[in-house]
């Protein structure tokens, strides 16, 4: 009985520890706005917990990159609540590579399955022979493509595109002109659907070289794909008036879409390029996860900027200034922030944890009630079997990977009224994140939930202590830091952890 | 004496390779001033040795001798790295955290403290032996995939430690720490040549270690780990304790080796105990070759020139590329030069004699 439900004890025995200490410490009033802050963290540690541990116990892969997708998913909200003309102006060039490499990739079939031939030399081949055969056309397209590529956004304004000071905090609807006339966009058009057309024989995967569909199918996607691209660009000023005209609610919400979107999309592309060629070889997944996740960080910087934004603005709820008394009040004032026992406390902190809540028992739901939900936890118990009844473990992975990413960049769409959009930010979430899944128990969906909220719980106590000052016993002085010192103690809390159960609190043994 | 000078030439025979990488060393800041130096800049009536000498010190030479020194420290950092991922099998991503912990120390010792070098490098020691006693008393615990997260979140709190503002006073928070002071007598901005040398000898002595190492029973049994870990716990050996010791060997070195960065660049930054700077350490191991000795110098020579060239020919946007560069190499290098090199000998071998053969300059049938 007490073996059965140790995890779940430890779990409610630490948090209350963790209360009654603040309690005592602080008083209620500011005890209580820390664990509401607490809270809040701890639901956004566990949007981006969730995926980190979901991932690892159905494959066994850490994602290191996650941290990015929270934070690409951040900027892309970002960006389109603030600054929609950036997407009315990339966006097109980025389908037209995609309509292109889809054609590419039906026409390159014959061509690596000509070169996979051709490589089939004898061990003892000449050595200019073997080093001519590795030559091959595809990798000679590809370099033409990645030529093509910076040719074709050679000069493109990004950076105009960028500065453009986003209304995303309020600010002005921009007038100036940042952006190419359609002409030159059209020429740019092209030469991204060639560069796509020619990148498209090295996407092909080698054991993959039959052709599947006919060809009128993939050519109608590209066609309608680069419709898209080119109806898009050509109202893209009647575009940009419509979406800022939209109200803050409405804009809000979409930037919570196009982030989780994009977090899904790039989760895909990590899963099929990164993860799934190097199957049975952890240690290359990992370092591969790592380097994306610089790839990551410079290439915000390189497109964003190193400077941070201030926070985004929130939608309407929240955003008069002035406190509200209690819930049913503020539903009808829409105050900025709430009173909790005489203290202000922001109201948009509230919806971060009711949008965690909501995450929580969705995906629990999932998981525990849905087809898809009884694949996923059977294969985090033992895969091969999974696999031997005839299931494909691999698409469940990728939709896995999908549904993790997303929830990250869910989440950094949702912080970004909170903390603003910097370039650590996902470096810095995710230490907090992985701090919470070891505390947990890696693979364990319930864990990652307990380890954010202990992990929450104890940054928003430690943050108000140490910034408050604690007296150190038998002297005069107060022991005194910065925030940054609270960030970096809970790694602290992690060795503890280690050092008294390695696996976690929910984790199974090794 | 008799047995030293019959075994001369063998042991010269056995070292052929590591002794004309040494000669060349050896004579790079010479050839590198009589080439690219500055004679213009010295007055004529320098003369004979000392105009040799004085040459390595003027314009271009200088500039590479500064890249051959930062090439020796980054290939100990490589070498300590690859005892640990290469021989060991244990992935890291917190060893930045000892390069930048040792730079740190030194650099805060020698600039607020006045210590004599002497006593700041055996602090230097002290504090890696500590750090990676209490790093892998906890992060050892754990495997796989934990290990390498939770030797992250280690890498981290440093980093944070060091950017924080709390400790400004001493480490500069993130401007880093600067102006370190050196002796005089060896400093890399007035004796370059000095300091050169004085790199070297660190260097060679930091490879015949690791070397020995590796091929000890202490280095065997670190294999047997890499290979099985539970054959190495069944045939007896307590395996926690091989780790422990791989890691401190390679805490040691890396801690040495971001000591000689601190003072070759008379100051730290927050970005040395980053993760780019763990980043760059995988490069140049896995680019050289993992688990091998000789991979690891390779990677960091090539590394640290092709950081160079991607900064002189895109400025400020080479990070960018060089973590592309990253990627591709993971992907399409697993082995490494020096690995692959060794895998593919035998056929190249058989290869160059068919070609041989066809050619007539060869009469004896290739081997099958």
């Amino acid at each position: 009985m007490l073996k059965q439900y140790r995890a779940t004890l430890t779990f409610i025995a630490i948090v209350v520890f963790l209360i009654s200490v603040g309690y005592a410490w602080l008083g209620p009033v500011r005890a209580t706005s820390a664990v509401l802050s607490g809270l809040t963290l701890a639901a956004l540690y566990f949007l981006l917990g969730a995926g980190l541990s979901l991932i690892f116990g159905l494959m066994d892969v850490l994602n290191f990159a996650h941290g990015i997708i929270f934070m690409i998913g951040a900027y892309i909200g970002y960006s389109l609540f603030g600054n929609p003309r950036l997407f009315t102006n990339t966006l097109p060039l980025i389908l037209m590579v995609v309509a292109g490499a889809l054609v590419g990739v039906y026409i390159g079939r014959p061509l690596r399955a000509w070169e996979a031939r051709r490589r089939q030399l004898p061990a003892d081949a000449p050595p200019l022979r073997i080093i001519l055969s590795r030559i091959a056309p595809s990798v000679l397209l590809a370099l033409l493509a990645v030529g093509l590529l910076f040719w074709g956004t050679r000069g493109f304004p990004l950076n105009r595109l960028i500065a453009f000071e986003p209304t995303a905090t309020g600010g002005a609807v921009p007038t100036a002109q940042a952006q190419e006339p359609l002409s030159h966009m059209a020429v740019r058009l092209v030469g991204m659907m060639v560069a796509g057309l020619l990148l498209g024989p090295v996407l092909v995967r080698e054991k993959r070289l039959e052709a599947r569909g006919p060809f009128w199918k993939t050519l109608v996607v590209s066609l309608i794909l680069s419709a898209v691209a080119a109806i898009v660009l050509w109202t893209r000023d009647p575009a940009e008036r419509f979406m800022l005209g939209l109200s803050v609610d409405v804009r809000f919400v979409l930037a919570l879409l196009a982030g989780a979107a994009t977090g899904a999309l790039l989760g895909v592309f990590i899963e099929t390029v990164f993860i799934r060629s190097f199957y049975g070889r952890p240690v290359t997944q990992l370092v591969l996860t790592l380097g994306l996740m610089f790839i990551g960080v410079e290439l915000v910087r390189a497109i964003w900027g190193k400077e941070g934004r201030p926070p985004m603005a929130v939608p309407s709820l929240f955003a008069e200034s002035c406190r509200s008394p209690n819930l049913i009040a503020w539903l009808s004032e829409r105050c900025s922030s709430i009173d909790v026992l005489g203290r202000a406390f922001p109201t948009y902190r509230l919806f971060i944890i009711l949008i965690g809540l909501v995450i929580l028992i969705g995906v629990w739901i999932l998981l525990r009630y849905t087809r898809l939900g009884m694949i996923v936890r059977a294969g985090v118990q033992d895969s091969a079997m999974v696999e031997a009844l005839g299931i494909n473990v691999r698409r469940v992975f990728t939709l896995v990977f999908a549904l993790g990413s997303a929830l990250a960049a869910l989440g950094g769409v949702v912080a970004a009224p909170f903390v603003g959009v910097y370039p650590d930010m996902g470096g810095a979430f995710q230490l907090q994140a992985f701090i919470a899944v070891v505390i947990g128990g890696m693979g364990s969906y319930i864990g990652t939930a307990v380890g954010a909220i202990i992990l929450g719980l104890a940054r928003a106590f430690g943050d108000v202590l140490v910034t408050g000052g604690i007296p150190l016993p038998w002297t005069e002085q107060v022991l005194r830091a910065s925030p940054a010192i609270a960030r970096a103690s809970t790694v602290l809390i992690m060795a503890i952890v280690l050092l008294v159960r390695p696996a976690g609190i929910f984790g199974q043994k090794e | 004496m008799k047995t030293l000078i019959t075994r001369l030439p063998l042991a010269l025979g056995k070292w052929k390779w590591e002794l004309a990488v040494l000669a060349v060393l050896v004579l790079f800041p010479f050839a590198a001033g009589l080439t690219i130096g500055k004679p213009d800049a010295l007055p004529p009536e320098v003369r004979g040795l000392e105009r040799l000498a004085r040459l390595t010190e003027t314009g271009p030479a200088k500039f590479w001798q500064g890249m051959v020194i930062q090439m020796l420290i980054l290939a100990v950092f490589a070498i300590s790295y690859d005892l640990l991922l290469g021989y060991t099998g244990l992935l890291s991503f917190g060893h930045a955290m000892f390069y930048g912990t040792g730079g740190y120390v030194i650099g805060i010792l020698l600039k607020h403290f006045h210590w004599p070098w002497w006593a700041a490098l055996g602090m230097v020691v002290l504090v890696a032996v500590l750090q990676s006693l209490i790093f892998g008393t906890l992060s050892l615990r754990v495997r796989g995939v934990y290990l390498a997260m939770v030797t992250l979140a280690f890498a981290e709190f440093f980093y944070i430690l060091s950017e924080a503002g709390d400790f400004r006073q001493y480490t500069g928070a993130d401007d880093g720490l600067h102006g370190i002071y050196v002796h005089p007598a060896i400093s890399p901005t007035d004796y370059r040549l000095r300091f050169y040398f004085l790199t070297l000898a660190f260097f060679v002595v930091a490879y015949l270690a690791a070397r020995r190492l590796v091929n000890s029973p202490t280095g065997r049994v670190m294999v047997a780990i890499r290979e099985n870990e539970q054959r190495a716990a069944m045939l007896g050996y307590n395996t926690f304790t091989y780790k422990l010791v791989a890691l401190i060997a390679a805490g040691l070195l890396a801690s040495l080796a971001g000591c000689f960065n601190a003072v070759y660049n008379l100051g730290v930054t927050p970005a040395v105990l980053g993760v780019g700077t763990t980043i760059d350490v995988l490069a140049m191991t896995i680019v050289g070759g993992v688990g091998t000795m000789t991979g690891p110098v390779l990677g960091a020579a090539i590394v640290h020139l092709l950081g160079y060239w991607l900064n002189r020919l895109f400025g400020p946007i080479w990070t960018l590329l060089f973590g592309a560069a990253f990627v591709l190499i993971v992907v399409f290098l697993p082995y490494g030069i020096v690995g692959t090199v060794r895998a593919r000998s035998f056929q190249w071998r058989t290869g160059w004699r068919r070609w041989m053969q066809l050619l007539g300059l060869r009469r004896e049938t290739p081997v099958r």
